[in-house]
């Protein structure tokens, strides 16, 4: 699909589903903001190579 | 009231202060606004134009009736914003005609089973023809390349409002060979 096709997509979405959308993307920019996703990640990657010493 | 973090949660705050008399006729702009008629794109607050009622013997209208309302009710002041159902919330009172115009003339929406306002599509794209600012200036793009714009209508605002040599520049720098 291309760029165009996806935004008339969303642009074409209930007010409710687009609000929701919304919403998301506030909790991921103040989830950046407060770096947030950067400890996720982090954690994660340390999660991963605790099991990968323990494999 | 204040509790949930979510859109629907603010909306539902602020029609409660409508039906309480703290506020008068609300219309939302910016970019939730423009979500009515758009796709989603990344926001942080909620602009609310809103007519105030008028106090008796006093000429200037002023914010702190609903600012106290809300603080009252658990909402906390943020910069120029309250926060409101977990969304900041910025309350502007119309500054121009076309402002009170837009909230005159907003559309009903619905946002999971709450009534509320949302500016006309023209409308929004007139203020952010008239604000200028370099996002205001990528909305009128979005409004345009998705074709969510009456441009009849768009006409009769712009001129009625005194905008049509602002469009004029803003079509001659940014739509030149653009749904000619």
């Amino acid at each position: 699909m291309s760029k165009q096709e996806m935004r008339k997509r969303l642009a074409a979405l209930s007010f409710s589903e687009k609000i929701k959308i919304l919403e998301k993307l506030r909790d991921r920019s103040l989830a950046l903001a407060s770096g947030g996703l950067r400890k996720k990640s982090e954690e994660d990657a340390s999660k991963k190579a605790d099991k990968g010493s323990k494999g | 009231m204040l509790g949930k973090q979510t859109v629907k949660a603010t909306l539902e705050a602020i029609n409660q202060m409508q039906a309480d008399g703290v506020i008068g006729k609300y219309a939302i702009g910016g970019a939730v606004g423009a979500t009515l008629y758009l796709e989603p794109a990344a926001t942080l607050d909620v602009d609310i134009f809103v007519m105030l009622p008028a106090v008796p013997s006093s000429l200037l209208l002023s914010l702190a009736p609903l600012y106290d309302y809300l603080k009252a009710r658990g909402g906390t002041v943020k910069d120029e914003h309250i926060v409101v159902g977990g969304w900041p919330v910025q309350f502007l009172p119309p500054s121009n005609a076309l402002e009170r115009e837009a909230v005159a003339e907003s559309t009903s929406a619905t946002v999971e089973g709450v009534t509320t306002w949302v500016m006309s599509a023209e409308h929004l794209v007139a203020i952010a023809l008239y604000t200028g600012r370099a996002k205001d200036h990528i909305r009128i793009l979005q409004f345009v390349e998705q074709d969510a714009v009456d441009r009849g209508k768009l006409q009769s605002i712009l001129e009625r409002h005194q905008l049509t040599a602002k469009w004029k520049q803003f079509e001659g720098k940014y739509l030149e060979g653009v749904h000619e």
